[in-house]
């Protein structure tokens, strides 16, 4: 009866692969895809295509392990074969392993280039300033000024440290109010817009997740990294009514909601560092909403310089 | 227990030692390997409860939990302090990392196994073995201490990194925490250094008469190369521990950046440091630190593999070849923790393709296990199902980690729980099943006595499941995007169908601990009802069956001389099924 302990690992490794199979079609699969004409129909379909191959080798090797464990299992006056190896076995089984990790290797190459080299990154039409902190996002909207010294101070750098105080003057007119935006917590772009973020962080580590736009970056202290992404025409997820803010689409009778989150730990409020993702029909209706949000900022003290 | 019954009785002139110079200060090797297992024990015992108590957390993040919440101070609302539990999986993960996996392999296994398998008396430098695991004490009691710590202890994940580990403002009271943190580690550290230079020169020194290196069993193999990869990445792990200790104590600023940090209206001043230059040391020994972790277990689940499927290890040298090759690979891949770290992407690519090229010599070893299994006469002792679960898991474990190592698709599940999902497939999953694989072969030879075959048996086929049960659904709530060392999860959209498996996974944690309670009894209860064992109660090859059950001080009788390798199962030559090293066969 030794045999039937490969029904025991049969059954369990059947029932990984259904509901690994069953998973995408109730709720347990990718979150929609709201990248999906830039890199993230790549990230999509790069993970996709290891599935398959490593799906092909579970199935493949698990399947000789269990029926081995079922046939070659141990019998009074049986003998096993007396063999060492098998020269050819071990060359195929190195080789083949060794072609297929070699194509994973290389196919993803631009990808990643697209995703992360600076240099690469499309030419951006929106801007956004992402400052980390315990337990929060903090966003700076620049305006026209800012925008053309942030890009001529970074745009052109990869890595570097805030270069002086410099950047902290930025945005600011004479009397030390406020001409960009600052706002938490809210990232708002609109369809369609090539959007760079240059991260920050104050304090501690943090990571800059955006999960329907395939996007993670960590935010390190003394660094700002740019990275970028861009919502498709249809990822647009409401518009702003002056005078009675966000209004949400709705799909299958729930708001479309973009969460942002945080995906390194921060400290003991690293799970509430949730932000929210606007994306705006058009630029003009991006456009009306920063000027609404501009001008509550000018009634407030909150706009002026600390 | 009956350890060290036999002494005495050898011949050998070792003159008869105090009870305290033979078990609690002893240089025997078994001795001390036995003390490490057992520590590594107790040790599993407080992570697991710490792992149980992370899940609950997740699981049920509203709410007061009975039993435990009566437990929680009033100020925390009868709930869990969020500060609480990222102590709890930080103290879990480093538990069960450097003093249970680590010590178990390394500690009791290499300790026990590497003399008796070689054909010597004992380690090398015996003095310097029982120090080994002495300066593990101070370690313990650190680590244990770090609990009482104010703010409950160290908090910043088992990877501390800065600033949050190194800056005090950044996490209020984690200050004393994280200083016993960093010393206890750095016994740890000093424990495994002596453990491998001692094992490094013991296999290169005392083999016995014939034993040539490519007659050494794969156990032993992979503790040689395991020491060697200790050897060359410890250091570098102990200079970033004092360096951050620096920081935390002298206020030194080597992970501080140039403009510092701040809280609030705190700040610390000006740097000069980097927070990345810790990921970098880090990762450089605690990647090679993944396979100080595996490599051991996988060398010892060969040897159970071979023996009891009756049939010689398939392909020994390529097996050899492919323990070495993950070493080697492992120093150039430590990146691949680093590709969303803020580390200049185009160091990703070439740390990526490193990276992939590693599932290589994996693929290897598994495929000779498989061939091995093949046109074999398999007896499935609790030894053997332990071994097999550890391939078809090692299996899971190893293609998902291709998933990682694709920098694009790294992007989406870096820090989410399909990494999560990964690492306990690899180290509960593939290290701890081989651990238990190894303690079902080599109980008998440590205590001379058997453990319970039914008990085993039952034990096995609990935790296969509810292990599956346990970290499977991380996969797939990983894919869903649940980032890893989440409080709770419950207030984002994206998340909202995560919750429902993220209480079955909680459930049957519950299960999976409940179930190794019939280890723990059959282990204790062996110990002094099992059946008397016998010198080579599994019919092997390898030279520790040829000793005493347990062996003695000094182990062997006579120095054993080795006449092939270890693998000789089925041989043509015998009419039984097993041909062990040491038995010369006459001419015919």
């Amino acid at each position: 009866m030794q045999k039937w302990w490969s029904v025991l690992f049969g059954a369990v490794l059947l029932a990984e692969t259904a509901l690994t199979l069953v998973a995408p079609f109730v709720g347990w699969g990718l979150p929609p895809l709201a990248n999906r004409e830039s890199f993230g129909r790549d990230v999509d379909y790069l993970f996709h295509l290891i599935l398959a191959l490593t799906g092909f080798f579970f199935v493949l090797t698990e399947v000789i392990l269990v029926v081995g464990m079922w046939r070659f299992a141990g019998q009074p006056g049986r003998r096993a074969i007396y063999v060492h190896g098998n020269h050819k076995l071990e060359m195929a089984w190195s080789l083949v392993p060794a072609a297929l990790l070699l194509f994973i290797a290389l196919v993803q190459i631009n990808a990643w280039a697209d995703i992360k080299y600076a240099k690469q990154m499309r030419p951006p039409h929106h801007i956004i300033e992402v400052s980390a902190r315990q337990f929060e996002w903090r966003m700076r909207y620049p305006n026209e000024q800012t925008r053309k010294e942030m890009t001529a101070a970074l745009g052109s750098e990869e890595w570097s440290e805030p270069t002086s105080k410099k950047a902290e003057d930025w945005g600011h007119d004479s009397t030390g109010f406020a001409t960009d935006f600052h706002t938490v917590n809210e990232v708002h772009t609109w369809a369609g817009a090539n959007t760079r973020i240059y991260l920050k962080s104050r304090d501690v580590l943090h990571s800059f997740f955006l999960p329907h736009m395939r996007l993670k970056q960590d935010a390190v202290p003394g660094k700002v990294i740019p990275v970028w992404f861009r919502p498709d025409s249809d990822a647009f997820n409401g518009e702003w009514i002056t005078g009675k803010g966000w209004q949400y689409e709705q799909e299958d009778g729930h708001d479309k909601v973009w969460d942002l989150a945080c995906a390194e730990l921060c400290g003991w409020g690293h799970y509430k560092m949730q932000g929210r993702l606007y994306v705006h029909k058009d630029k003009a209706s991006y456009d009306r909403w920063l000027a609404d949000a501009i001008k509550m900022q000018r009634d407030t003290d909150d706009g002026r310089k600390k | 227990m009956s350890v060290g019954q036999t002494h005495g009785a050898t011949g050998h002139e070792h003159p008869e030692l105090s009870f305290i110079r033979k078990y609690i200060f002893s240089e025997d090797h078994k001795i001390i390997g036995i003390q490490f297992l057992f520590s590594g024990l107790i040790f599993f015992l407080i992570g697991g409860t710490l792992a149980l108590m992370v899940r609950i957390q997740i699981a049920w993040p509203n709410n007061n939990i009975p039993i435990l919440s009566k437990l929680f101070p009033v100020s925390w609302g009868q709930r869990m302090d969020p500060a609480f539990y990222n102590m709890l999986f930080s103290m879990h993960a480093t538990i069960m990392i450097f003093f249970v996996i680590i010590p178990l392999l390394g500690g009791a296994f290499g300790n026990f196994l590497i003399p008796l398998m070689i054909g010597a008396r004992d380690m090398a430098f015996p003095r310097l073995n029982m120090c080994s695991y002495w300066v593990m004490w101070p370690g313990f009691l650190m680590i244990l201490a770090s609990f009482f710590a104010e703010g409950y202890g160290p908090g910043a994940g088992w990877t501390s990194y800065p600033t949050l580990a190194s800056v005090d403002i950044t996490a209020p009271n984690s200050h004393t925490g994280q200083i016993l943190w960093l010393l206890a580690l750095m016994c740890v550290g000093l424990s495994s250094m002596m453990g491998s230079v001692n094992y490094i020169t013991t296999i290169i020194n005392l083999r016995a008469p014939g034993m040539t290196l490519f007659r050494m069993p794969l156990a032993i193999w992979s503790m040689f190369i395991t020491a060697i990869l200790q050897a060359m990445a410890l250091p570098v792990l102990t200079v970033a521990l004092i360096l951050q200790l620096l920081d935390k104590t002298l206020g030194t600023t080597f992970f501080l950046p140039h403009a510092g940090v701040a809280i609030g209206n705190q700040g610390t001043g000006f740097g000069g440091g980097q927070p990345l230059l810790w990921q970098h040391l880090f990762w450089f020994y605690s990647h090679p630190a993944v396979y100080i972790m595996i490599l051991p277990a996988m060398g010892m689940v060969s040897d159970i593999v071979s023996t009891f499927a009756r049939k010689p290890l398939f392909g020994y040298r390529p097996m050899v070849y492919a323990l070495t090759g993950i070493a080697g690979l492992g120093f150039i891949v430590w990146g691949h923790h680093m590709f969303q770290s803020g580390m200049d992407p185009r160091l990703g690519t070439g740390f990526m393709i490193a990276t992939i090229m590693i599932a290589l010599p994996s693929a290897v070893k598994v495929f000779n296990w498989l061939g091995t299994l093949w046109a074999s006469n398999t007896q499935y002792t609790t030894a053997m199902l332990n071994a097999l679960a550890f391939v078809s898991m090692f299996i899971i474990g190893g293609l998902s980690g291709i998933f990682m190592a694709a920098t694009p698709v790294d992007v989406y599940i870096h820090d989410t729980y399909f990494i999560v999902a990964h690492l306990h497939y690899v180290l509960f999953m593939s290290s701890i099943f081989g651990i238990f694989g190894a303690v079902y072969m080599w109980f008998p030879k440590m205590f001379g006595r058997l453990m319970s075959e039914f008990w085993g048996k039952v034990h096995f086929a609990l935790t296969f499941i509810f292990s599956n049960c346990v970290f499977f659904p991380m996969h797939i709530i990983g894919v869903m995007g649940h980032p890893r060392r989440y409080a709770d999860s419950t207030a984002f959209e994206f998340l909202r169908g995560a919750h429902g498996l993220n209480i079955f996974m909680t459930v049957s944690a519950m299960l999976l601990g409940l179930a190794q309670v019939i280890f723990l009894a059959n282990f204790l209860i062996s110990l002094f009802r099992g059946q008397p064992a016998g010198r080579n109660p599994w019919h092997s090859n390898s030279l520790e069956w040829s000793a005493p059950s347990p062996p003695p001080h000094g182990n062997f009788e006579t120095t054993p001389v080795v006449y092939r390798g270890p693998y000789e199962f089925a041989s043509p030559e015998v009419p039984e099924d097993y041909l062990p090293q040491t038995r010369k066969l006459s001419p015919a």
